[in-house]
């Protein structure tokens, strides 16, 4: 009796697994979850204009403007929102906690080590967030070693990364949770001078009254210039290729460009036709 | 995933200059809520009122809201009005007054677990208030307070990777930091978990060992 | 922006956190008061094997910090092949952790409760489980009630922990509205206000109408 019971769970497990790999030899589960009418779950932090929620948790910014208009090209319109720490965006995504992360990431080898990216989304690069005038003259990590400033940035930010290699001493770095507790460092005077994307710096400088500048972006080394990608589970390589297909289409569009506009995004953000992700992971 | 060892060893060093970290955290916030317990103590049972009256809301309100809710208010609200702290002065003015209302209410009641006629029997012998408070009042409300103020010990120390949220480089700080560079939380997050639990179990021992100690001191053998 | 129109603005999108909040918050303190009475009575077991593993749980919930547990629970078990969601994560770790504490004040409450009565519920030939039920459980509720309502508003305050985890509850809300507002003094402290509410004006008149009520039950009131 004991061992029939046992036989017969033994072949239904052996079945399901069966079942699962014939299945997926189709396409990847997020292919299939799509296909069966699922939302797909964007995974972004708050990162203004990059990515950010609205007041309802919709999902705003312009990478996840541009998102929008890829999946609609997908045929895809049903999505829903997590919003997370930038720390906890990769964790959460290896969690299956969403589908896509749309925070805005840097393409760099660590990242690809542990995610696959979709094609690029256009080239950017980061800038020193310092006070009006800019009265120690900083513009790069060099200048932020010289003066021996207090450099605040975000935890797992590309910037962690950046600042090492370029040989800022840890001692001078501070690292918060996002893009809102840089700012909060700069106003209590926790630190001297911040680096984050160019884009995240204008935002800051405009939410300042005039306390901040934002220093030139061509001031920075310039392999710190960096192409952004839509960050992707390896388990769902189909879904990637869907992904680049249809953004093929539209990029650079008039959709792209108007949904992207209110945000700043022009066309000097296009990534260029020689942009490649492979490049990005194996180069930054 | 797989624990990695040699990942835990490379990481090690840098765990545990962070516990130094973490413990001096847990130190200078006891002793600031150790300070601060004592005047929000004093300043409730001043008898006047528009004194005690404000002190007591005061406690009620830290007490009753969360620790985690104040560090961001703190650490937000401070620079619009001109006062910058840094992270660590402001984690740890927070959460010692956070604690200090706790303390406070020990002390209270441990004043209160003297009995009344030690007073009568001060006031009787013609001794100063100050006199009273010193050889009288304190040694018998000191083994009372212990317990309780052991216990906030250990409480401050767990709630410590609060601070973490606002920037300051403790432990759990470090953890994220390093789950974020390396992409791989098994091992941080674990080992921070492991070096709480070794830190805290030997402790509570410890405390209880010295409750015991101070009470057969007193001559309390009750228990 | 005057703090009035800040309120007509945000305050129904932090009423939405709020209740939020309460759920995390009624979730946790079942799960806790479960937790409670399963370890507090193992903790009294004479079987040895399961006295020590209550004593290692509640030792190992009490030693470690609650938000390693929620970090460990939603960062770390997802890695070993279980993801659970962000509410379910929340109530977990403050459930298993609130649940600890809580094992402790059973243990103490069933102590409390005078030997004869035990000795009575014996010499009536009652059975161990229903001497229990019936005898011990019943008069315990009294001893445990003021040190468990001093548990319990800890737990609604740590229920802010679970903003960290994405939980969309009262702290999340105010980190959001803070995000893009800075109207940080506003937001936090109107956050401040309103837990500081719930517990003065909603958990404790509550919690002190559950002591009466069980006070009455046993005829002691």
């Amino acid at each position: 009796m004991i061992s029939s019971f046992k036989t017969t769970v033994a072949s239904a497990i052996g079945g399901l697994i069966l079942l699962s790999s014939a299945h997926s030899s189709l396409a990847d589960e997020l292919t299939d979850r799509i296909n069966a009418g699922d939302p797909i779950r964007l995974g972004f932090a708050t990162a203004i204009p990059w990515a950010y929620p609205g007041d309802d948790g919709e999902p705003l910014g312009f990478v996840n403007a541009l998102t929008l208009v890829v999946l609609e090209e997908m045929g895809i319109t049903n999505y829903e929102t997590s919003v997370n720490e930038w720390s906890g965006l990769i964790p959460g995504l290896q969690a299956d906690r969403y589908d896509i992360i749309t925070g805005g990431m840097y393409i760099l080898k660590s990242r690809c080590e542990n995610i696959n990216f979709t094609d690029p989304i256009g080239l950017f690069g980061d800038a020193m967030l310092v006070p009006a005038g800019n009265p120690q003259g900083i513009h790069n990590y060099q200048d932020v070693i010289k003066t021996g400033a207090t450099l605040v940035t975000g935890a797992g930010f590309n910037t962690v990364e950046a600042a090492k290699k370029e040989g800022v001493p840890e001692n001078q770095m501070m690292l918060v949770a996002g893009e809102v507790e840089i700012l909060a460092a700069m106003n209590a005077g926790r630190a001297d001078v911040a680096v984050q994307t160019f884009f995240g710096a204008k935002e800051h400088v405009e939410k300042s009254d005039g306390k901040y500048d934002v220093t030139d972006p061509a001031d920075m080394p310039e392999w710190t210039q960096n192409w952004v990608g839509i960050g992707m589970r390896k388990s769902d390589p189909d879904f990637l290729a869907a992904f680049n297909e249809a953004m093929a289409k539209v990029i650079g569009g008039e959709k792209w460009m108007a949904a992207t506009a209110p945000y700043g995004y022009t066309e000097f953000q296009l990534p260029g036709e020689d942009a490649s992700t492979e490049y990005a992971c194996a180069n930054r | 995933m797989e624990w990695r060892w040699e990942f835990a060893w490379e990481i090690l060093p840098r765990m545990l200059w962070a516990t130094g970290n973490t413990l001096l955290a847990a130190g200078v916030g006891y002793t600031i809520a150790v300070v601060l317990g004592l005047v929000l103590m004093l300043g409730q049972r001043t008898p006047y009122r528009l004194i005690n009256m404000p002190v007591r809301e005061l406690v009620e309100f830290v007490r009753s809201t969360p620790l985690l809710v104040q560090l961001f208010f703190v650490f937000f609200v401070a620079p619009q009005f001109g006062i910058k702290l840094s992270a660590w002065t402001a984690g740890m003015l927070t959460i010692g007054l956070h604690f200090g209302t706790y303390l406070s209410e020990v002390y209270r009641g441990a004043l209160e677990g003297v009995p009344k006629s030690q007073w009568e029997a001060c006031r009787a012998l013609n001794f100063t208030t100050g006199y009273t408070y010193r050889r009288v009042i304190l040694p018998q409300a000191f083994p009372i307070a212990l317990p309780g103020m052991g216990n906030y010990l250990v409480g401050i120390f767990k709630d410590t990777p609060l601070l973490a949220t606002i920037g300051v480089a403790e432990l759990m700080h470090t953890a994220n930091a390093l789950g974020a560079e390396t992409y791989r939380y098994l091992e941080p997050y674990t080992m921070v978990g492991f070096i709480f639990l070794i830190i805290s179990l030997p402790t509570a021992m410890g405390l209880r060992r010295l409750e015991a100690a101070v009470a057969r001191a007193q001559g309390n053998t009750r228990h | 922006m005057g703090y009035w129109e800040f309120l007509v603005e945000y305050l129904p999108k932090l009423a939405n956190g709020a209740v939020m909040t309460v759920m995390v918050m009624v979730c946790a303190t079942l799960l806790a008061v479960t937790v409670s009475m399963v370890f507090g009575l193992m903790r009294l077991s004479s079987h040895f094997a399961i006295q020590g593993a209550a004593t290692v749980y509640i030792e190992f919930f009490r030693g470690t910090s609650l938000l390693v547990q929620l970090y460990w629970i939603y960062y770390v078990l997802p890695l070993m092949g279980l993801t659970l969601s962000p509410f379910i994560s929340g109530v977990l770790a403050l459930g298993l952790n609130f649940g600890a504490y809580g094992a402790e004040i059973v243990r103490g409450g069933i102590q409390a409760v005078p030997r004869g009565q035990y000795e009575a519920a014996l010499a009536l030939n009652m059975s161990p489980f229903s001497r229990m039920r019936r005898i011990i459980i019943p008069q315990i509720y009294t001893i445990i009630l003021p040190p468990a309502a001093n548990l319990t508003v800890e737990l609604l305050k740590a229920t802010a922990l679970v903003a960290l985890i994405t939980v969309v509850d009262l702290m999340f809300v105010a980190k959001q509205i803070n995000a893009t507002t800075w109207l940080s003094a506003q937001v936090f402290g109107t956050a401040l206000i309103i837990y500081y509410a719930m517990a003065r004006f909603a958990l404790i008149p509550f919690l002190r109408w559950l002591e009466l009520i069980a006070a009455r039950k046993i005829g002691k009131a």
